[in-house]
């Protein structure tokens, strides 16, 4: 079943936007099939929006993409041109300033029940200000992709590392607090 | 005497410092659920942009060696 029989099905279906077709002048990678679509191999479809803030996320981003491409070969990356990522931003005025994101769709969610519920995550690297944290946040997205991509339950396996995270950083500070009023 | 005030300003220092932890989780899960969050319902309507572009061609696999 296709995507978008899926979400018709799910009752999700959106009327296409007017968005401007750009000329195709790249090679289909292997993930790929003749046909254009990506092969049964691939369980995520992966997007990057970015707009062209002039930031320490972007340049970490372009400076690791090489990197992060060849992690993820088994998935199809699309990367919206700057003027799409523009036109996106335009339409969803919300995500401004929060670009580059990488939103990360999973095809097993989306073919089973459309958009309704849970379909995929999301990275706003632009909210990350230095280089040490952007580059930090896209090596764990890189490693929860190659860990999670057999994950049965992956809104699972987000929540309690988001929970894991929050839990972990509050201790870290307790002690950190701890420790300067020990004199160390 | 002094022993209840100082059971009690314990107490009050133990309440405050469990309140700060309880607080700081909840900020930092915040923090990373604006950095870091699942697609549902409320992204819908950008999810389904996204895939019709793949789907209608405007769209299609990144293959260059690096970002532009």
């Amino acid at each position: 079943m296709t995507v978008r029989a899926a979400r018709a099905l799910a009752g999700t279906a959106e009327p296409q936007d007017n968005v401007a077709a750009q000329p195709l002048t790249e090679a289909l990678p292997a993930v790929i099939q003749p046909n254009g679509a990506p092969s049964a191999a691939s369980r995520f479809r992966i997007f990057i929006v970015d707009s062209g803030w002039n930031s320490a996320a972007r340049r970490v981003l372009h400076e690791n993409f090489a990197l992060i491409r060849d992690l993820q070969r088994d998935d199809p990356i699309y990367v919206l041109s700057r003027e799409k990522s523009v036109e996106f931003m335009r339409r969803h005025g919300s995500r401004i300033g929060r670009d580059p994101i990488i939103a990360v769709h999973d095809m097993q969610a989306l073919n089973k029940g459309g958009t309704t519920g849970f379909h995929g995550f999301r990275l706003s690297l632009g909210l990350l200000r230095t280089p040490q944290q952007a580059l930090m946040g896209l090596q764990a997205f890189a490693r929860f992709l190659v860990e999670h991509r057999h994950s049965a339950d992956l809104e699972a396996d987000i929540r309690a590392r988001l929970r894991r995270e929050g839990l972990s950083g509050a201790i870290e500070i307790a002690m950190h607090h701890e420790a300067r009023e020990i004199g160390e | 005497m002094f022993d209840r005030v100082t059971e009690v300003i314990s107490l009050v220092l133990g309440v405050l410092a469990l309140g700060y932890l309880v607080y700081e989780i909840d900020r930092r899960q915040r923090k990373l659920h604006e950095i870091w969050d699942v697609l549902d319902g409320e992204d819908a309507i950008i999810t389904n942009s996204l895939e019709d572009m793949v789907e209608n061609g405007e769209l299609r696999p990144f293959a260059g060696a690096a970002l532009a």
